[in-house]
């Protein structure tokens, strides 16, 4: 049996174990007033995640990684509401299986069911770090799992998340999603910025300075792009900068009229958009090898905002020939076109990773974002205000979204669990900040 | 990936059970039932406005050469790249027009005022004019840009039909992004759901 799956089992016999005897939290240790880092109400329902702060060997700690990138990778998995993490404390001696020993036997007294132990090692060329994962629920104690990574100095806080990341494919089969990006529009002054920072709000840095409007960030499917409309030039054209790497935009579309809306193919090989260079906006597909654009709706209505299922076979889309904007779905050929939604006003469609879900915004005097299944089933709504809530964006995994609201003052980019629970606002998010894109995991 | 898989199909039971089911208030209704099905796929060969992929004001970016995927340009009568809107200027001869909420056509109090515009346009033949399409807050930002554009288009259109050469009047939509109001009212929305003129001598 493979590692997940044996894991998987604990987990379940875990949750059922937790169910039935309402294990309490670990306690904290009276020396240790931080020591738990967090304690989630209904944590009867999460793992009980053991973390001491991380083991950095070779050298003294100048830079308190050995705390600091522990509460990253804490926040990490909180973030994901698997765990309920138990961490603040000092860090385990490196090579010494019996203190490990002893501390593991005293975690599992007081109620953990799993330990993480983190050994970060900086080389001049690169900071590696090996994850332990241990069964506490095992007579044992025994190592279930163990992985290591290496990354760039500069980048510190993306071993914490990578292995948060590892930590919940451990427990659930498939990565978390803390080794992202989120890229928004930031108001500043009258202009509008696209900036990028880590999913958690981190290092926001402007991708963006040149004092226009620029509009609806989209990530390629390798992370290493963004495609994005932009008043730089006077009118509004589509192009791809690259977040990571010191190379000049392209210009996708320039057209006359707008060129925006753009939607990567899976594959990474198309981008679809909007553009009313034939008299009005019209959904076409551009082929970026080629730079042949192929025109998918012919209808003298407004047709805009395209967004592909995860197979690529089909376009979702919003159109007001109905008399008020709408979605429909339609192949990627353009035909074979079905109505989604019938009432209201309805547009931003966004397709789930997993392809079974649709998520959209609904004017109903305020906006807020609902759901559907790609055959019009299953509407549900995601959130009831306050004030407006849209620009849905996945998660790589598809457990979460990103959205903007301005539920607090100013508009803010929030996150919540795809059934609309846990809404949040990013804590270190900048201020008017709107239209989040979620990227794939970096490379 | 099976193992994976696999893991997962174990785990969405208790997954699920985790996460809490929220109510669900007025809900638009759904059907999957069908709408006009658009012809299929046509490519068109419209000459595209190609500035060259310079990037002289995006960060970080550097000038080096880079091959944008340039569409191939066939020659059609498409006009010639326009003048930068920043080279058209305000014009107190020319009035604003204003649309209804989602709406983008020519009112008939509106048209009294294209009406005059267009007499204006008409005696000081050498003007290029530029009409901004606008749209007030509610709505999306991507949704918007589309109905500035249908709302410059059909105020382009009506002048149009007055006798205005179309190669004198280029077309602008700034969606929700230039506000002249920024209350939350209907008085404010008002105003900025507007279509608006500035002028360029030739």
């Amino acid at each position: 049996m493979s590692t997940p799956r044996r894991l998987a089992f604990a987990f379940a016999a875990l949750l059922a174990a937790a169910a039935l005897l309402l294990v309490p939290p670990p306690a904290a240790r009276s020396q240790a007033p931080d020591v738990l880092l967090n304690v989630i109400a209904g944590g009867a329902k999460k793992l009980n995640l053991f973390m001491p702060d991380f083991t950095v060997t070779g050298a003294p700690d100048p830079a308190g990684l050995s705390r600091s990138l522990a509460e990253v990778t804490g926040n990490d998995l909180t973030f994901s509401t698997l765990f309920s993490v138990v961490g603040g404390q000092p860090p385990l001696p490196a090579g010494n299986p019996d203190a490990m020993q002893k501390t593991w036997t005293e975690a599992a007294a007081a109620g953990a069911h799993a330990a993480l132990h983190v050994v970060v090692t900086p080389r001049p060329d690169r900071l590696e770090g090996e994850m332990r994962l241990y069964d506490l629920t095992s007579p044992q104690l025994r190592q279930i799992a163990t992985k290591k990574f290496a990354v760039v100095p500069s980048e510190p806080r993306r071993l914490a998340h990578k292995i948060a990341d590892e930590v919940v494919f451990q427990f659930t089969g498939e990565l978390g999603d803390a080794d992202t990006k989120i890229a928004f529009v930031a108001l500043r002054g009258g202009a509008k910025e696209i900036y990028t920072m880590d999913y958690d709000g981190a290092a926001p840095v402007p991708l963006t300075a040149n004092q226009s409007i620029n509009l609806s960030p989209r990530w390629s499917p390798d992370a290493r792009s963004l495609a994005f409309t932009s008043y730089m030039r006077g009118y509004p054209y589509l192009y791809r900068l690259f977040a990571f790497e010191r190379r000049p935009v392209q210009l996708l579309a320039g057209f006359l009229g707008i060129n925006s809306s753009p939607a990567w193919s899976p594959d990474g090989r198309q981008v679809a958009l909007t553009l009313s260079k034939d008299g009005n906006p019209e959904i076409y597909v551009l082929t970026l090898a080629s730079g042949a654009f192929r025109r998918l709706t012919t209808h003298p209505s407004i047709d805009t905002e395209p967004a592909w299922s995860p197979t690529g076979r089909e376009i979702a889309f919003v159109s007001d020939r109905s008399g008020s904007a709408q979605i429909y779905v339609m192949d990627a050929e353009g035909a074979n076109l079905r109505r989604l939604t019938q009432s209201g006003f309805n547009t931003q469609p966004r397709w789930s990773p997993k392809g079974d879900t649709i998520v959209f915004t609904s004017r109903q005097g305020t906006h807020d974002l609902w759901a559907v299944a790609p055959d019009g089933s299953a509407l549900r709504r995601l959130t009831t205000g306050p004030g407006d809530n849209e620009s849905a964006a996945w998660s790589p995994s598809g457990r979460h979204l990103a959205f903007q609201s301005n539920r607090l003052r100013g508009s803010k980019v929030f996150t919540m669990l795809a059934d609309g629970s846990e809404q949040q606002p990013i804590a270190n998010a900048p201020a008017d900040s709107a239209s989040p894109a979620w990227s794939p995991r970096l490379p | 990936m099976t193992q994976r898989r696999g893991t997962l199909h174990l785990l969405l039971p208790l997954l699920a059970l985790m996460l809490l089911v929220t109510g669900c208030p007025k809900r638009p209704a759904t059907t999957a039932a069908s709408a006009p099905a658009p012809t299929a796929s046509t490519i068109v060969p419209t000459a595209p406005v190609q500035p060259t992929p310079a990037a002289p004001s995006t960060s970080p970016s550097t000038s080096a050469p880079a091959p944008a995927p340039a569409p191939a340009a066939p020659a059609t009568a498409a006009p010639a790249t326009p003048p930068r809107p920043s080279e058209f200027a305000e014009n107190a001869n020319l009035r604003d027009v204003y649309f209804d909420f989602d709406k983008y056509d020519i009112r008939p109090d509106d048209a009294k005022t294209l009406d005059a515009n267009a007499g204006w346009l008409k005696s000081n033949a050498n003007n290029l004019v530029l009409i901004e399409g606008h749209c007030d807050e509610r709505g999306t930002n991507e949704y918007n840009l589309a109905l500035g554009e249908r709302r410059a288009k059909a105020t382009m259109n009506y002048l149009v039909s007055q006798g205005i050469q179309a190669n004198r009047i280029t077309i602008i939509s700034y969606g929700k992004e230039r506000p002249v109001c920024t209350e939350k009212n209907e008085a404010c929305w008002q105003k900025n759901r507007r279509a608006h003129f500035l002028v360029k001598a030739r």
